[in-house]
């Protein structure tokens, strides 16, 4: 039950008139403090962002070239049909999915051990916990640099006689390598501050009732920092699917293995072709909100600002 | 005695964990280091460990002041964003947790919608943006973008832990007389500690790391940060990488963030021990 | 808050510009090559107030540079006076009207004893726009010992001759590979050109309003082909660039690699027993009896239309690029003169003994093609290209085909 919950007033007393008339006016004043209250955050994040997003959205339905400005001509759906028919595309989605899923899977599972390694651990914990960020905190090219060179043949220490950045499975695993060494931290950490706010008598009353340690996680710990996993699965899955950074230096897109941001990069500032780049944003856009939307229904009542959810 | 034996026991076998997570973290990391102390000669001899070390690529790095510079930059640009983003992300973020009022859903939604959207696609745009109100280059200009582009995540997460709080300490303090602006000051921001510092961290480094908007948004030292600075490393001649100087230069800007984390997961510690208090 | 948001204001308020008169010439582009500041120092010295160059950083890539120098044109800005510009941008940028056309004068002046093809890099519709600062090509780099054994001592003059000594120190169990930048990159685009124009094919027409991909396409797709296949090249070659082909041959694995002159240099630095052992001729050609055509690569000054001080920039730059800092810079920066006077200068010979090959090799070179769509074309190349073991003649001459001619037209979407 919550303060805030509305209130069924066919039900009520007459005699609780004053008390509701309270409530409502209690009911204002957190209105005016909730909208005071987002007010900073949602100006600027629109002031910043609606032209450049709007921009972008526009351009999408015209033949645009950044080196002729003046001849941008409106093109309707041309652009999108013109995407959505090619191989290129199709290609790159299917690659940038397979390694969104496969990332995000393994940093989930990788974030959860580490974050409980970094909640639990009786020893060492500043170490440990400071450390384990050390990953998430090397610039990502630079880390994607050193996997290059780690796994190229005759001069890295992990290829050996090896080549096994000219293929494209292999690729694919060295890419997600990089990934997932880079973000588990990002995962544990939030999986952890996630951690630190479940009750310890929870668990212990739990394990007198004769619950095994997995028992425990499941039943106790996973609801509980279902809104944690929410948020972190989230955000990770919006970061993996735009993943561009570690492809661009480790192939360069090379043995099919382009995500969406490369073929989108390459259009949009190699190619200059505004108007086609700003179509693959909008569809790359387009495909998060739909993995976000899945995200948000499956985890329901723990997404961010939903009312059931709250305690 | 059988407890101490006991003890000492998941004393050791918590040290073999830990010592997996550190190898985790610091194998790929001292490939780095090793790569920045690699002279020339041997830097494509594939071995892990540098057979021979050198420290020029240290002392080419701090041979002129730009990179310190970019470094000062990185610093003032990234603690200020991270501070006033997390300002203005816990009171966005108490409210969408917390409050009902008008719009919730739209700031939810609105705020993600700017977390999807490829940012590549927004910099020129941006860039037009910062050349016409004259803070292209300069400090303000990366700081807003920043600040930003950090809020969904800030919001989404600190909401994520303000609804794990407790709140009948809230309501308690309610009952006390205490405004919801107090209650939220006195009992509710103790809790929400962790949380904060948690997405402090996630915030500075995505700040310290980004290199899309520094590299579009500045062009000159006074506000070049530390990922702009080092891609505009030049090897001896035109084809040659500058491999071992940019290893270098990541190894000198991690310790920053090493240093900044290692300030505040002391206080993911004690936003624990303040945490006990709801049991 | 308040004191951090007035700090910031300030921060924002201090902003660069003229002082006391002396027009600043900003130059984006090569300015953080190694000893450029030195340049910059003297020319700035020279001037005696009449300007003064001020070296501003770009990325040290490529695509990196463009993507700010575009994206800083297109929105008219003002802060930028001379451009570093790589030589494959010209077009794009004269189409685009970013760049300005030189006075018929200093066309003259920066024509004088300027290499053709560099020249003609920095041309468009017949109008000169580049000063040409730099130029560079590709040479074989061969092991002595390794050509004596397979030979008679004389490098191989031909791809077929290559591919024989190499298939020869193969079967002896000798290091046999060609280095070759096979990446999916512009070093791929600048071997397939090399290949390409020996063959005597181009890519686009010239004033590239169509694509001129035709079987001499599917000879030189042929050879990159027989490169891939054969086994005689790296493992890696789908993703070697410079630094990797670089590697191979430093660790014993090339006899043959098909590189840039810095090789010469930097292998003094990195391994000194096959600095001693390595010999260096033009690029082998394929067809025999006829010169490669090698692919040039460096650097042109061109003067942004949006500059405030045209004139001061061009002087900056006939400045920066005077025989003698040509000369300066060749010899700190390994960078080769476009000036034809200079490869005989003594200075010049002494500390670069693979100048004659090269100028050699840049009397018959070849530039990539000239067009407004480049890196377009460029990016559909190495893409189409890579992996080269995917190359099959016929059919990937039809597909460079039909994507650089809807390049041309703007349409289709880049890989």
């Amino acid at each position: 039950m919550s303060v805030t919950a509305p209130v069924d007033e066919r039900t009520e007393d007459e005699s609780a008139a004053i008390a509701r008339q309270r409530h409502s006016e209690g009911k204002k004043a957190e209105r005016r403090l909730g909208l005071m209250l987002v007010a900073p955050a949602a100006i600027l994040m629109v002031a910043v962002t609606a032209y450049p997003i709007g921009y972008a959205l526009w351009l999408s339905f015209f033949r645009a070239d950044l080196r002729t400005p003046d001849d941008n001509e409106f093109v309707g759906l041309d652009n999108y049909i013109t995407v959505l028919s090619s191989d290129i595309w199709w290609k790159a989605f299917g690659f940038t999915l397979l390694l969104t899923v496969v990332s995000v899977v393994f940093e989930l599972i990788l974030g959860m051990a580490l974050a409980i390694v970094m909640h639990r651990t009786i020893v060492g914990r500043g170490l440990v916990r400071t450390s384990a960020l050390v990953p998430y905190a090397i610039v990502t090219v630079v880390a994607a640099f050193s996997w290059r060179f780690a796994w190229s043949q005759g001069i890295g220490w992990l290829a050996g006689d090896s080549a096994p950045l000219t293929g494209q499975w292999s690729s694919f695993w060295i890419i997600v390598l990089a990934e997932v060494w880079k973000t588990i931290p990002f995962m544990a950490l939030l999986l952890m501050a996630g951690l630190a706010l479940v009750p310890e008598d929870l668990l212990k009353a739990a394990s007198i009732d004769g619950a095994s340690a997995w028992q425990r996680f499941w039943k106790v710990t996973v609801p509980l920092i279902k809104p944690s996993i929410l948020v972190a699965v989230l955000f990770r899955t919006l970061d993996a699917f735009r993943v561009f950074d570690n492809i661009y230096v480790l192939t360069s897109g090379a043995n099919e293995t382009s995500s969406v941001s490369i073929v989108a990069y390459n259009n949009l500032m190699r190619g200059l072709n505004l108007g086609i780049g700003s179509t693959m944003s909008v569809l790359i856009f387009l495909a998060i909100a739909i993995i976000a939307f899945i995200f948000i229904k499956l985890f329901g009542a723990a997404a961010p600002g939903s009312d059931e959810g709250r305690r | 005695m059988s407890t101490t034996t006991e003890t000492t026991k998941t004393k050791s076998i918590w040290w073999v964990v830990n010592a997996i997570v550190l190898l985790y973290a610091f194998i790929p990391v001292v490939w780095i280091i090793s790569l920045s102390l690699k002279p020339d000669a041997t830097l494509n001899d594939g071995s892990f460990l540098p057979t021979k070390v050198t420290s020029e690529h240290y002392e080419a790095i701090f041979a002129n002041d730009s990179f310190t510079r970019a470094l000062i930059n990185s610093i003032g640009i990234c603690l200020i964003a991270t501070f006033i983003a997390l300002i203005v992300g816990t009171m966005a973020a108490y409210a969408v947790a917390r409050l009902d009022f008008p719009g919730k859903s739209l700031v939810v939604g609105v705020s993600l919608m700017i977390a999807m959207f490829p940012q590549i696609a927004l910099v020129t745009p941006l860039f037009k943006i910062l050349t016409g109100i004259g803070l292209f280059d300069t400090w303000l200009g990366l700081i807003i973008p920043y600040i930003t582009f950090a809020l969904p995540l800030a919001i989404y997460t600190l909401s994520a832990f303000f609804r794990e709080i407790p709140w009948e300490l809230e309501k308690a303090a309610k009952m006390d007389g205490a405004t919801p602006y107090q209650a939220f000051r006195k009992v509710i921001a103790p809790l929400a500690m962790p949380g904060v510092f948690t997405t402090a961290i996630l915030v500075f480094i995505t700040c310290w790391n980004d290199f899309l908007f520094a590299l579009s948004l500045t062009s000159s030292e006074r506000s070049r940060t530390v990922p702009a600075a080092l891609s505009y490393f030049t090897g001896a001649t035109t084809f040659e990488k500058p491999t071992q100087t940019v290893a270098a230069a990541a190894v000198v800007i991690t310790i920053p963030i090493v240093i900044f984390v290692l300030f505040f997961q002391r206080r993911i510690v004690a936003g624990l021990t303040s945490g006990a208090v709801k049991g | 808050m308040a004191a951090a948001a007035t700090l910031l204001l300030s921060l924002a308020a201090c902003g660069g510009g003229d002082e006391g008169g002396t027009p600043v010439i900003n130059l984006f582009g090569g300015a953080s090559a190694t000893g450029f500041q030195d340049l910059i120092d003297g020319c700035n010295e020279q001037a005696d107030g009449a300007y003064r160059i001020e070296g501003n950083l770009v990325p040290s890539d490529a695509d990196g540079q463009r993507e700010q120098l575009v994206r800083r044109l297109a929105a008219g800005d003002e802060g930028m006076d001379l451009l570093g510009m790589d030589v494959v941008w010209t077009a794009e940028f004269a189409e685009a009207g970013w760049i300005l056309p030189l006075t018929e004068e200093q066309a003259a002046a920066a024509s004088e004893d300027t290499l053709a093809v560099p020249l003609e890099t920095a041309t468009w519709k017949d109008k000169l726009y580049g000063i040409p600062k730099h130029t560079n090509a590709q040479i074989l780099w061969y092991r002595k010992s390794l050509v004596e054994k397979a030979g008679n001592g004389k490098p191989p003059a031909t791809w077929d001759e290559m591919f024989d000594m190499a298939e020869k120190l193969k079967a002896d169990g000798d290091p046999y590979q060609i280095g070759f930048t096979g990446a999916r990159y512009e070093g791929l685009v600048v071997g397939f050109n090399t290949i390409l124009s020996s063959f005597g094919g181009t890519i686009v027409n010239d004033d590239s309003t169509k694509s001129t991909i035709d079987d001499k396409t599917t000879e030189a797709l042929g050879l990159l082909s027989r490169l891939a296949e054969s086994g005689l090249a790296s493992r890696s070659l789908s993703n070697s660039q410079e630094p990797e082909v670089f590697a191979q041959l430093q660790n014993g694995e090339s006899a043959f690699s098909l590189n840039w002159p810095y090789v010469g240099s930097a292998m003094r630095e990195a391994a000194p027993d096959i600095a001693d052992d390595l010999g260096f001729a033009t690029f082998p050609s394929a067809v025999e009896g006829q010169p490669s055509k090698v692919t040039v690569g460096g650097m042109n000054f061109a003067i942004s239309k949006f500059s405030e001080h045209p004139e001061e920039a061009f002087d900056a730059a006939m400045c920066l690029r005077s025989p003698e800092n040509q000369l300066k810079h060749a010899i700190t920066a390994g960078e080769p003169p476009v000036n034809e006077t200079v490869f005989d200068e003594p200075e010049f010979k002494k500390v670069y003994p693979q100048g004659p090959v090269l100028l050699e090799s840049l009397e018959a070179a070849s530039s990539r093609p000239i067009s407004p769509v480049y890196q377009n074309i460029s990016t559909i190349i190495s893409s189409t290209l890579s992996p080269p073991t995917s190359i099959d003649p016929e059919a990937t001459t039809k597909e460079l085909e039909g994507a650089i001619n809807d390049a041309i037209e703007g349409k289709g979407i880049l890989p």
